[in-house]
């Protein structure tokens, strides 16, 4: 890495030599150390997206596009009006570096960065949901580690601070081994003008700049740095660059905050998070149009001796920076007095344009405020890896073990088996919002007291399907999770994504980036979803084994139900109901969990998206809800749809009598029709009265529903009309298999 | 008479806005929300200790949030017999400030627990229990990371009729399976002598509403509802 030097000092960043040319030439003088350092932190990948950000402006605006998106991308987290005079907050992100080194801290201090993030949009956090994905459990000692403190860390850390914890994901993957993948993401709920009350810049000068919670300390100092680095074995040594979390202070802070903005005299707000006060500083002022003069003897450290380059870029979790009108210090300051929080007034915006640190008579920041926050873009070479072709030239095997076996083998396997063991440990009723808990449906769903409305939530991807087309994949991906809210009953009203991915300066790793955000932003303007914040994870990438994760890019959506009667839930309910597959199921085992579980092969060819098939599932099925005629919902998923109907099957101990002779159009052999993970489809419970009526709305939308079989009372799955022959589940065993695997791995 | 009830807001607490919604929405009592400094036992007819992490559950759960002055004042409304229910983190305060026997430790699994559970009611004479019958079952939620109940005192609760409340099967057997965190002898609720104070582990304001309930319950009303009788019948 390149060196910087100043007055004797030595500092070696993460610049390329232009961008070090570059920055002399704007500011006409060498930098101190700590401008250094700044620029350093603003121009990481983490910070800057340099790399990400030409592929991301192919997301249509979503301000300008959506009347009722508030805030897009850019901001800390995405907000839209959901009527009745509220909006939701919503981001995700990632915290997959420093959980790769330290499982524990490192996924608390995700959840404490998103947390932030949606409450400095001036709103309550309402839930959480955390996508996570690890090497193979099992003979896996490492994954398991990483496993159980990534998820005791969410756990302590969001259970403290009293947000509930509604969903989620897990997958299992040997490319995720060393580089796990620990992605979170928050939802907030409050009031438009809560909302319009905290602006995250400073754009009036002479107003306060106070910095409230927990003390500047030595710990993290260049964690976004090294969040955009390959971790390599001189990654251990990183370990004092993890951050602490601290739950009980978070808890304060939001209160603290939240009773501050309804003060009505905060005029801006903003986390420090990545980059700490530099960061917030800069963004503050830069996006304000202002300048800002800071003392530094004013910031409070957690040690004595720091000097002014540790203090800019600790990234000490748990504080937050407001900026506060003249008349209104004193009582914001009563606010903060009567929680006991920590707090100190650094200094005052000005209109000079210019961020300026003081320490005593020393200047040791003066820099143009848009200087940082408007770091260069560097354009990346992209190049389709040539193994693709023939991964997806992989033929299936011929099954050598009977389908029944495949069967109880699938719904055993780490991706599909019951991820109770995880959300058991979460507090996911607390806030008494929660309508549909962890288990009971596809999304969580959360009521809005003192309205109608719910909100159902869903995070989600397949990386396998990515890995081999990361465009289908990517559309794939938002199929799945808009159609995870869908099947409890809510329209998806706005995403957000979390990019993760390998190396950007390596044109083959690139290349799955850059198609994954072509496949979302493609489907996004199809479908009308407004995409309203991301966040992006660059070089999950082994530096010393090569091994590049397979691509991920988490998808999470926001959809609201209009009024309690059209909830929809998974669980089948009535014995001698009819079930339906709705949607086309095509010879797509590419990626699936059949051919990694049973063959372990990870080619084939995957599923493909057909936008104007989806849109018209989506809205057939909303047409259904409007009849009331719909008794269970679930997307079919990892597996295929005999796992869906198993999993519906569980809750109620029903068991069902199939017939899919009349299913199988397409001519497809019997593991293709039963174990295809092909995207856009559902199943659904329904009474036999209503079948005329479904299918003839059906032919009105073009859409394929199958008649496969009726529900029965007696806990066994019975498939006939297979070209083989027909086989009988247990669904006792069933369950057993799907209740026990990750116990069975964890608890020793 | 209007009823008033103090939910005390220890920092950290964070079942407290759940509780005053629950109080003041669904049983339509005056509930206020009061920070723990400045609680004044004189002003309200019983109190409810909320669930959370009272000062982060720094130490050991509770015993920071056992010293604050709201507890001095709590003292004093105790003695005067007026009812205290302390809920998760509020049953562990109540244990280590003595108002209530035992000590509630890491449940046996060693992990935070999430679920709906059910417990029988042993105890239906107390200041929250009166609108039960004993013998019936409720079903309710657990959210908590040290619940195991533990006494040196067993045989003196069970003589003086302290246990409130067991972990039990749906259909109020008293089992291994029901027991959740080990607690000693299934215990998920205690009294005082008198009575008028209960601490429990499962949370009754998440349990209030059908429409949290998964088999569309509301037992967690009748804590609620009651802790009014008993206002009502003393002040009467």
């Amino acid at each position: 890495m390149p060196k910087v030097e100043k007055d004797g000092d030595e500092l070696e960043v993460d610049l390329t030599d232009t961008e070090i040319n570059q920055i002399q030439d704007l500011l006409q003088r060498g930098p101190t150390i700590t401008e250094w350092g700044m620029f350093d932190v603003m121009h990481s990948e983490h910070c800057s997206y340099k790399s990400s950000r030409p592929k991301l402006m192919l997301f249509e605006n979503a301000e300008e596009n959506y009347d009722y998106v508030l805030a897009g991308p850019g901001e800390d987290a995405g907000v839209i009006d959901i009527g009745d005079g509220y909006c939701l907050a919503f981001r995700i992100e990632s915290h997959n570096h420093p959980s790769a080194i330290e499982p524990y801290h490192g996924a608390a201090t995700g959840i404490g960065g998103i947390i932030r993030d949606v409450l400095c949009m001036g709103v309550r956090p309402i839930a959480l949901l955390d996508p996570l994905r690890f090497g193979p459990l099992k003979g896996n000692p490492h994954s398991q580690w990483l496993f159980k403190y990534v998820v005791k860390g969410i756990s302590d850390y969001g259970n403290c601070t009293g947000i509930p914890t509604i969903g989620g994901e897990v997958e299992f993957d040997e490319s995720f081994e060393s580089n796990c993948l620990v992605n979170v993401a928050c939802i907030g709920l409050g009031t438009i003008e809560d909302f319009k009350h905290a602006p995250s810049k400073a754009f009036n000068p002479g107003d306060y700049v106070i910095l409230m919670g927990g003390s500047t300390g030595r710990d993290g100092i260049h964690g976004v740095t090294f969040a955009s680095r390959t971790l390599t074995e001189m990654s251990e040594a990183d370990r004092p660059a993890v951050q602490i979390g601290d739950p009980f202070t978070k808890k304060m802070i939001i209160e603290a905050t939240l009773e501050a903005v309804k003060t009505g005299h905060v005029r801006g707000l903003k986390d420090l998070g990545g980059g700490g006060l530099s960061c917030a500083l800069s963004e503050l002022t830069g996006d304000g149009g202002t300048g800002g003069n800071i003392d530094f003897s004013k910031i409070f450290t957690r040690e004595p001796g720091m000097n002014s380059f540790e203090v800019m870029l600790s990234e000490s979790q748990e504080r937050m920076a407001f900026i506060v009108k003249p008349e209104g210090l004193e009582e914001v300051l009563e606010v903060f007095r009567k929680f006991e929080m920590a707090h100190a007034v650094i200094g005052r915006t000005d209109d000079s344009k210019v961020l300026k640190v003081r320490d005593g008579e020393n200047l040791v920041v003066n820099l143009p405020a848009v200087a940082l926050s408007d770091a260069p873009t560097i354009p990346r070479p992209e190049k389709r890896p040539d193994y693709l072709d023939e991964l997806i030239a992989q033929k299936t095997p011929e099954p050598n073990i009977e389908l029944d076996e495949i069967i109880y083998q699938l719904i055993a396997s780490e991706n599909i088996c019951s991820k109770e063991w995880v959300y058991r440990q979460y507090d996911h009723e607390v806030g008494v919002r929660s309508v549909l808990k962890c288990g009971e449906g596809d999304s969580g769903v959360l009521r809005i007291i003192g309205t109608n409305k719910f909100v159902a939530a869903s995070v989600g991807v397949n990386s396998k399907h990515c890995f081999l087309d990361p465009y289908q994949g990517a559309k794939g991906g938002l199929v799945e999770v808009c159609g995870n809210v869908i099947a409890n009953g809510a329209k998806p009203m706005a995403m957000v994504n979390c990019c993760n991915f390998g190396n950007p300066e390596k044109p083959e790793s690139f290349y799955f980036f850059s198609k994954a955000v072509e496949g979302m932003a493609d489907f996004c303007k199809e479908l009308r979803i407004p995409v309203v914040g991301g966040n992006v994870s660059l070089y999950n990438e082994d530096e010393v084994t090569n091994k590049l994760i397979k691509p991920t890019p988490v998808i999470m959506i926001v959809g609201i139900i209009e009024g309690k009667e059209n909830i929809v839930t998974l669980p089948f309910k009535k014995s001698g109901n009819e079930i339906l597959l709705i949607g086309d199921t095509k010879a797509e085992l590419g990626g699936s969990e059949y051919h990694s579980v049973i063959y372990n092969i990870e080619g084939g060819i995957p599923p493909k998206v057909n936008e104007q098939a989806v849109k018209a599932t989506w809205d057939f099925l909303l047409e259904l809800y409007n009849n009331h005629i719909i008794k269970a919902n679930h997307d079919v998923n990892k597996g295929g749809f005999i796992i869906t109907i198993a999993e519906m099957c569980f809750k109620n101990k029903m068991g069902a009598d199939l017939d899919l002779k009349d299913c199988n159009t397409d001519d497809l052999k019997d593991d293709e029709l039963l174990f295809s993970e092909s995207v856009g489809r559902f199943v659904v419970e329904t009474s036999p009265d209503d079948i005329e009526e479904i299918l003839k709305i059906a032919r009105k939308y073009g859409i394929t529903v199958k008649k496969v079989g009726v529900l029965n009372s007696n806990s066994e799955i019975n498939v006939k009309g297979l070209k083989k022959k027909d086989i009988k589940l247990d669904l006792n065993k069933m369950k057993n298999l799907y209740d026990s695997t990750i116990p069975d791995l964890m608890e020793i | 008479m209007t009823i008033k009830i103090a939910v005390i807001q220890f920092p950290g607490a964070n079942c407290d806005l759940d509780t005053i919604h629950v109080l003041n929405n669904v049983i339509g009592v005056e509930a206020s929300l009061i920070w723990h400094n400045h609680f004044k036992e004189s002003e309200f007819d019983g109190c409810v200790l909320p669930g959370g992490f009272s000062f982060g559950d720094y130490l050991r759960s509770g015993i920071i949030a056992a010293h604050s002055p709201s507890i001095d004042e709590a003292r004093i409304m105790l003695k005067d017999g007026r009812p205290i229910i302390g809920i998760c983190n509020g049953f562990q305060i109540l244990t280590e400030a003595q108002f209530l026997p035992g000590a509630l430790l890491r449940n046996e699994s060693l992990k935070f627990i999430c679920k709906w559970v059910n417990i029988k009611v042993e105890n239906n004479q107390t200041a929250f229990t009166n609108k039960m019958d004993n013998g019936d079952t409720l079903a309710i939620p657990i959210a908590h990371g040290e619940g195991r109940y533990f006494t040196d005192k067993l045989k003196e609760l069970e003589e003086n009729n302290q246990i409130v409340f067991r972990y039990a099967t749906e259909k109020g057997e008293i089992t291994d399976e029901a027991n959740p965190n080990g607690s000693m002898e299934n215990i998920a609720g205690v009294c005082n002598l008198e009575q008028n104070c209960i601490g429990l582990m499962p949370h009754p304001e998440r349990a209030s509403e059908e429409i949290l309930s998964p088999n569309k319950t509301t037992h967690g009303k009748l804590f609620f509802e009651s802790m009014i009788e008993f206002i009502k019948r003393r002040t009467s």
